[in-house]
């Protein structure tokens, strides 16, 4: 059972609570990753895993072994933990050829000349980098580091594999690729993977499961998809795409199958239904989330369960595959996601619609975001 | 051979512009005309400052008489140069600066990497306190060692021999062991000042990444940190060699007492000390000095041909910093010993020695202060320290303009000839400072009599504006480098003329780094001794000449007292450099 357990995990610096009470289960062969603004706390996390920084609270296991307990001053440094890791910076050394950069850990552990050959060139090829073998560092690409300190990390058959921000400082199109590569050689190798970003395209296309955080706290677990349609609250709700937040009172609250509810809200100049996780007394304000590819322009006033808006349109910018067109509503304006030759214009009085399972209401808990 | 050391030069200095520069500067810098003659005014006052006093050691390399008699050309010079006694002089000279230098690595690097990468408590104010002795004219403490290392008056002797109750004096500092101990206390601050930002700036996840793959801190210091650092390692290494090999107040003072010669002070003795002084022979073995210098810069270029790492990211991430534990106050006091005995120890002797009647005789009833009466009475000081001042400032300011305008155009603009300039005012990199003096000897005595600037205090100025000419080219250079060409241009299309531009934007911009190159060549200039001890004249003393000329005569309480004075004034200086102009640079 190669997984990985932080129990109330938390690392002060000083007044400063970089990451509070963090709770987190990583099963073997799993990929998780950790996704948030810069400075949620989720890469001084994954350092704690790593103990390249020491909790301040709480207790952190790997493969059922107590690695960090700050209770018990338990601390096992970085080099004991058997973990593999990739820097956002490469941190291919420049003073070593790519063979040598990816042997330092076999060579670390004294193993035999042969075998860290064989290992070593097999890693490589598992990147497509076997070519490269003799070349210095420095002579290397963006890509071509990342795939480096991929195999570097991965060359020793680690228990976990580590990864902080792996793909930020390469250029848009080489991401997707070597995000999918990287997660089709995690699935072969089948392993447990533990990833920061703060890409949410990124995250929703790696992940097995999704750890959103915020200013030091987990905000939300769960599969990509669940966590896009049905995020917790606000700040995860916004977090994901650019959806249209809406402000609302719940009028009615009734519970459908599926462990969820359906509300009766009001907005300003608009009522209907949508759904929630949780029951929510009538007269609660809540926020009302719609995602723009889930708004239709009608042109008659069909699905009555739903939601529907009336306006004129704003504004619309191209993007190539879909339109964004901007309605002024009474509530505010409406970005909806339109197919990129509808044939709309500025100024076309529209009605939009939504289907009640695409409206999903989050109890605002005084929260600051906007 | 020099040629193609210039152009190395050259290169190294205009390559992170090179690609920007190719396609621009139709119109910099006034009309083509005007340029031609401020180019050529520029590359014949370098020539002057440069070319000529080597020019002229050639010549008298190969004249058979003194400076301005009549004589005939031979190689005379260069016979004498090979003979038993100079296989060792030339043995001593690299020896000696091969010993110094090896151990004085080993303690930079172990101080920078405990005021750079570990929580060794007060570290900004031991960094501050470690890196004092350099700026120390080594006039002063070469006669503070003198005092406290004399092997029958000197103080720690004294003290040795007062706790054990012995009558030996375990410590003579006239020896090798003597001249190498002197050089170590500079060359030790030297280096550090060199590595330590490398050490500071590395990014921390090279290490994390070699611990994260297993290896302990040991092992990652071993393979990475070091080896990562040993690029700037190497080269700062093999400046602290040269430096010790240019060296001149270590051996004359610690060396030359005990039949320990160098080639500095082999010339200077074949100069100052013989009868009739041989002038022939002096140029001559200065083109060995040289010649060795030139090895050396070719053996750095070879060993570091591409071979510099960029390890310094953009991202600002502090370096990890290693917790010591207990530790920390170990190397804390290991610091501090450091500048006790580098600092503490030569400036304690220097106040004592001002104290009493007579240098080794403490005694209570010996207390005075009669020397302080001496010399602030006496003509001969305040006009060393008048000449020291005004050489400082004029000098300091002369060489950081020349070195500003000479970066610029070998940085900045893709003028013909600029290549020339940049190589004339890096000559003086391999000529040491008493080299540089006999050169300007030669050549004020063969200029015309109606230039009398032999015997003057301008001969000094520029002398010393020749032998600080490569360092501030280096800092304005670097200061260029690093602004981007958008700056400038962009001052210009926004109608700007090329002159406000300069005034507004890149003055604005680099003064800073003038500011510190000021500093630096000041410090230069006052702790100068072995270009000075050949051109003063009666006239013209500086205060290390008027120490040394002091020290010959056995003054030792008077030495002690001028000596505290320059310490006051070193430290008043760095003060300033570090509190003002740091704030400053700090803030752009």
């Amino acid at each position: 059972m190669s997984d990985v357990v932080l129990e109330k995990v938390s690392r002060h610096f000083g007044e400063f609570v970089a990451v509070n009470d963090v709770d987190l289960r990583v099963a073997q062969g799993e990929f998780v990753t950790l996704l948030g603004p810069s400075g949620c706390g989720k890469t001084t996390t994954l350092r704690m895993v790593a103990g390249l920084e020491q909790n301040t609270g709480g207790r952190i296991s790997i493969d059922n072994e107590v690695v960090s307990d700050a209770a018990s001053r338990v601390f096992v440094p970085s080099e004991r933990r058997r973990l593999g890791m990739v820097f956002q910076s490469y941190a291919i050394w420049p003073h070593m050829t790519v063979f040598e950069n990816v042997a330092y850990p076999l060579r670390v552990r004294r193993r035999p000349t042969d075998e860290i050959r064989d290992r070593v060139l097999k890693t490589l090829r598992l990147v497509e980098m076997e070519s490269f073998a003799e070349r210095p560092a420095p002579a290397l690409s963006g890509g071509q580091q990342q795939r480096v300190a991929i195999a570097r990390a991965l060359v020793f058959e680690p228990k976990v594999l580590l990864l902080d921000e792996p793909l930020s400082n390469l250029d848009a199109k080489l991401r997707l690729q070597m995000g999918d590569e990287f997660r089709s050689i995690q699935k072969r190798l089948g392993m447990t993977t533990l990833y920061v970003t703060h890409d949410q395209a990124e995250a929703m296309a790696l992940s097995d499961r999704v750890v959103v955080m915020d200013r030091g706290r987990i905000q939300q677990v769960g599969h990509p998809e669940e966590i896009y349609r049905y995020p917790a609250n606000r700040t995860v709700a916004g977090f994901f795409g650019t959806p249209n937040l809406l402000t609302a009172n719940v009028e009615a609250c009734a519970r459908i199958d599926g462990g969820r509810v359906r509300l009766d809200v009001v907005g300003q100049g608009w009522r209907g239904r949508c759904q929630a996780a949780t029951e929510v007394p009538a007269g609660r304000p809540v926020t009302v989330m719609v995602r723009p590819e889930d708004i239709r322009i009608a042109s008659n006033g069909a699905d009555a369960d739903g939601l529907r808006w009336s306006g004129r349109i704003a504004h619309t910018i191209f993007r190539g595959a879909t339109r964004s067109i901007f309605v002024e509503t009474e509530q505010g304006r409406l970005n909806v996601d339109a197919p990129a030759f509808g044939g709309y214009a500025v100024g076309d009085n529209v009605t939009v619609t939504v289907p009640q399972s695409a409206a999903w209401a989050v109890v605002d808990h005084g929260e600051t975001v906007g | 051979m020099t040629l193609s050391a210039d152009n190395r030069v050259s290169e190294l200095v205009t390559a992170p512009s090179r690609s920007r520069a190719a396609a621009r500067w139709p119109w910099s810098g006034g009309t083509p005309a005007g340029r031609f003659i401020g180019l050529t005014l520029l590359a014949l006052l370098l020539a002057f400052l440069t070319v000529y006093p080597l020019s002229m050691l050639l010549y008298g390399s190969l004249h058979s008489t003194p400076p301005g008699a009549a004589g005939v050309f031979n190689l005379d010079g260069y016979r004498d140069i090979f003979t038993q006694r100079n296989l060792l002089v030339l043995l001593n000279t690299v020896g000696i600066s091969l010993a110094k230098t090896v151990p004085s690595v080993f303690l930079a690097v172990f101080l920078a990497w405990i005021l750079a990468r570990t929580d060794t408590p007060f570290r900004g104010s031991l960094e501050v306190l470690v890196t004092l002795p350099f700026f120390i004219p080594p006039i002063l403490t070469a006669m503070a060692w003198g005092m406290l290392g004399n092997p029958q008056v000197g103080l720690l002797n004294q003290l040795y021999q007062g706790i054990t109750g012995s009558t030996t004096s375990p410590i003579n500092v006239y020896s090798y062991g003597g001249v190498i101990w002197h050089m170590t206390q500079y060359a030790v601050p030297f280096l550090f000042l060199l590595i330590v930002d490398a050490f500071r700036a590395m990014d921390p996840s090279l290490e994390e990444a070699a611990r994260m793959c297993g290896a302990t801190r040991l092992r990652t210091f071993f393979t990475v940190t070091l080896k990562l650092m040993l690029p700037a390692l190497t080269g700062a290494t093999i400046l602290s060699f040269m430096r010790g090999i240019e060296n001149f107040e270590s051996p004359l003072f610690f060396g030359s007492p005990a039949n320990i010669h160098v080639i500095t002070t082999d010339i200077y003795d074949s100069i100052n000390q013989r009868s009739p002084p041989q002038y022939q022979y002096a140029t001559a073995i200065s083109f060995v000095i040289m010649a060795l210098m030139f090895l050396i810069i070719l053996l750095q270029w070879g060993l570091l041909r591409g071979r510099s790492f960029q390890t310094v990211t953009g991202k600002g991430y502090s370096p990890a910093v290693m917790k010591l534990g207990k530790w920390r106050w170990a190397t804390f006091a290991f610091c501090v010993l450091f500048f006790v005995i580098t600092v503490v120890l030569p400036v304690g002797q220097l106040l004592i020695g001002s104290f009493f009647k007579f240098f080794g005789f403490y005694e209570w009833d010996m207390l005075t202060l009669d020397h302080y009466r001496e010399v602030f009475g006496s003509g001969e000081f305040w006009h060393g320290f008048r000449n020291t001042m005004l050489l400082g400032f004029m000098g300091a300011t002369l060489t950081m303009g020349l070195g500003g305008i000479v970066a610029y155009i070998s940085v900045r603009t893709r003028w013909r000839g600029r290549r020339l300039i940049d190589a004339m005012a890096w000559l003086p990199w391999m000529m040491p400072g008493i080299v540089l003096g006999v050169g300007f000897l030669w050549g004020f005595a063969l200029l015309p009599h109606a230039i009398p600037i032999y015997g003057t205090i301008w001969a000094l100025l520029l002398a010393y504006i020749s032998l600080g000419t490569p360092l501030s080219v280096r800092v304005m250079s670097s200061a260029y480098a690093q602004l981007s060409f958008d700056l400038e241009e962009c001052s210009r299309v926004h109608g700007a003329s090329w002159l406000q531009t300069m005034q507004r934007i890149m003055i604005a911009l680099v003064w800073p780094s003038f500011a510190v190159g000021w500093v630096l060549v000041f410090f230069g200039i006052m702790r100068e001794l072995s270009a000075s001890v050949l051109l003063y004249s009666v006239d013209s003393e500086v205060l290390s000449v008027v120490l040394l000329k002091l020290w010959a005569n056995g003054n030792a309480e008077q030495v002690s007292v001028i000596g505290l004075l320059m310490m006051a004034m070193v430290i008043v200086f760095r003060w300033v450099q570090l509190r003002v102009i740091r704030k400053w640079v700090g803030a752009l």
